[in-house]
């Protein structure tokens, strides 16, 4: 889950990395008088879930309150990259000196966090990297012994910094893999840590990315995850439980693994589009595949539904029966083709059978799409 | 022959109680495997499927002799529940759990790895040895005896490639699902190397997927010198950029962990990587008939 740039600013500020002072407006009148309470000039920045605001326009300096509630309606009524901007944090603009990037992140391979420095901040690590490869230090961290100040230290130190700057600095990196550990991220950075004119360190930026998977430990954000999800498909598909990816094709997919249902659309994408992708995980039951069904129908412009089932710890014999009774509920006109195979699977077949779905009891899924395809051609 | 699991191994199951772990426990002992005891706390003294229920690894262990142990226990529990097992001198570890934290992941892979024992997972389909026996939840049915070793980040996904194979006659030595997580406890490099030096086993298949670099780790095994063939199979070559395809370790970012990079890889390594899932019978077959091994 990622965090917006208020909540993440919010988080390590409450853990003592100081920040500008900000705050979160939804109008330009809301705007206009929050910036008067922390004074111009101000910087006006879009909140949405996406990299590269400032080439988009998102980030704009306001020296005065008119010049605030202006900028503010302009990036208001904006989108960044397709995002709507629903609000944005209105900040005190600072005198930057110098600029760092700080973050922590994981190495998936090893399964060791991984701390990350830069002393070229202010641009994305991406870039750094590309295109000076010696600015970028990383260090891989011991979970069990952790990191100490004096690890923060020494990279710091190798950067290149000295004295109360590198005394800070490692200060905050320090932090930073704190919050990482704590709040169970799988990404934190903040670009940039900006020295100021008058010598303070501020976060101009932060990122955070939680961990779904540790949410019920993290009420504060578990609660709000299913509203950042735009697309109205997918929400539906967090609520009742599956993983589903809306695509622009017309054959549903419906697969109880991730990896089956990948191939899945890759074998599908030869002859025709997918219109998604949905995964059930290990949860099947009647009901499950009743809601997914009515989410899967959902979708305009369907011409077919491919249904591909194994039962190792899931019950497919179950699931069937949810497939069926949505379809008797809810008649539909295109084809429904279904594989399913793996623990009681002639149970399985004879009630979608019964219930009007095509099953193919070929193993290979190559051969299902074959037969949809046979079907989709009589039809015309 | 085989790695990891035979029909003599002395297998636990922690979370015998559960709905998951009572159905699945059963599954298992009707296909072969020596479960020995279950364990959930509080519910010691009951039976299973006839197997004796302790509340504790270590009551289990002592009583029963146990050296290897299957978790069907909520993601929350996952970290204390292998760390126990791990305590109790269990040497393999299959974590069939799905969304447990990625901290407590990095954490119990880190003691593991501190202590010398083998963890499968976490959203591990298991392990199974064909006609002798499985710990975790792969439908049995799908799956033969014979010489070609399956390694899998996804279960459904092998369990189809396997139902191919053995369709075809192309039975399988051992098959193992590494978990589909963004971190895992035992890389494919590992278990290749397994597979190098089990005299059962003559070829190795891959059944990989978008995100993460655990097949470019494969293709550097292979090019350090794997002395058997390897077949591969990538998912998701259609998968658009940025997006999460149900497994937490299936996305690309920045370009990275693409179908295509790790195809490439593979292909580079000397491996042959098959277009389609159905395709890796056809490749098996080539690769395993001048050497009159079928």
């Amino acid at each position: 889950m990622r965090l917006y740039e208020f909540e993440a600013s919010d988080l390590i500020r409450r853990e003592g990395i100081p920040t500008p002072d900000y705050v979160v407006a939804a109008n330009p009148q809301e705007a206009r008088q929050k910036a008067k309470e922390i004074g111009v000039p101000v910087v006006i920045k879009a909140q949405v879930l996406s990299n590269g605001r400032g080439l988009a326009g998102g980030i704009r300096a306001a020296e005065s309150l008119d010049e605030v509630e202006e900028t503010a309606d302009l990036i208001l009524n904006s989108s960044i990259r397709g995002l709507p901007v629903q609000r944005i944090i209105v900040a005190k603009k600072v005198e930057v000196a110098k600029e760092f990037y700080l973050g922590v992140t994981f190495d998936g391979y090893s399964g060791a966090p991984v701390v990350i420095f830069s002393p070229a901040g202010g641009v994305s690590i991406e870039e750094i990297a590309r295109a000076h490869p010696e600015l970028v230090l990383s260090r891989e961290v011991s979970i069990t012994t952790g990191f100490l100040l004096s690890d923060a230290e020494q990279i710091i130190r190798e950067a290149g910094l000295d004295g109360e700057e590198l005394v800070t600095v490692a200060g905050i990196l320090h932090t930073l893999y704190h919050i990482f550990r704590r709040y169970d991220a799988l990404l934190i950075e903040i670009n940039p840590l900006a020295q100021t004119l008058q010598g303070t360190y501020l976060s101009l930026d932060a990122k955070v990315e939680i961990d779904d998977s540790s949410l019920y430990r993290h009420p504060e954000f578990q609660a709000r995850l299913a509203d950042r999800i735009a697309n109205p498909l997918e929400r539906k598909g967090y609520q009742i439980g599956v993983t589903y990816v809306d695509l622009d094709g017309e054959i549903g997919i419906i697969a109880s693994g991730a990896g089956l249902g990948m191939a899945t659309m890759d074998i599908v994408s030869r002859k025709f589009r997918p219109a998604n992708f949905l995964e059930t995980g290990g949860a099947i039951s009647a009901d499950l595949l009743y809601r997914v069904m009515e989410l899967v129908l959902q979708k305009k412009g369907l011409k077919a539904v491919f249904i591909n089932l194994y039962g190792g710890i899931n019950p497919i014999h179950e699931g069937a029966r949810g497939i069926v009774r949505y379809l008797q509920e809810h008649p539909t006109s295109i084809p429904i083709v279904a594989k399913a195979l793996g623990n009681r699977q002639e149970e399985t077949w004879q009630i979608l059978r019964e219930g009007g779905v095509k099953v193919v009891t070929e193993v290979a899924t190559e051969k299902g799409i074959e037969q949809l395809a046979r079907l989709l051609e009589e039809e015309k | 022959m085989s790695i990891l699991l035979t029909r003599e191994t002395r297998v636990l199951v922690q979370g015998i109680t559960g709905r998951v772990g009572r159905a699945q426990t059963k599954w298992m002992l009707e296909y072969g495997t020596n479960i020995v005891a279950g364990v959930t706390p509080g519910r010691g003294g009951e039976e299973v499927e006839g197997i004796p229920v302790y509340d504790s690894v270590a009551e289990a262990a002592l009583a029963r002799g146990a050296e290897a142990s299957v978790l069907f226990v909520p993601p929350a529990a996952v970290k204390d529940a292998a760390r126990e097992a791990i305590e109790c001198g269990i040497g393999l570890i299959v974590i069939v759990t799905e969304h447990v934290p990625v901290h407590d992941v990095m954490e119990l892979k880190a003691y593991a790895i501190n202590q010398g024992v083998r963890l499968l997972g976490p959203t591990s389909p298991g392990i199974i040895t064909p006609g002798q026996a499985k710990m975790g939840i792969m439908p049995g049915n799908m799956f033969h005896p014979g010489r070609v070793g399956v390694i899998s980040r996804s279960g459904t996904l092998a369990y189809e490639i396997c139902a191919d194979l053995t369709a075809a006659g192309l039975g399988q030595s051992t098959v193992v699902g590494i978990g589909a997580d963004p971190v895992v406890f035992t890389g494919m490099p590992e278990l290749m190397e397994l597979f190098d030096k089990d005299p059962g086993t003559d070829l190795v298949v891959i059944i990989g997927e978008v995100g993460g670099t655990q097949e470019e780790k494969v293709a550097q095994f292979i090019a350090r010198g794997m002395a058997k063939p390897v077949v591969a199979y990538i998912a998701g070559l259609s998968v658009p950029e940025g997006r999460r395809m149900g497994h937490a370790g299936a996305i690309i970012q920045g370009g990275m962990g693409t179908a295509q990079s790790k195809i490439s890889a593979l292909r580079q390594a000397g491996a042959e990587v098959a277009e389609c899932p159905l395709e890796v019978v056809e490749l098996v077959r080539r690769r395993l008939v001048p050497r009159g091994t079928i």
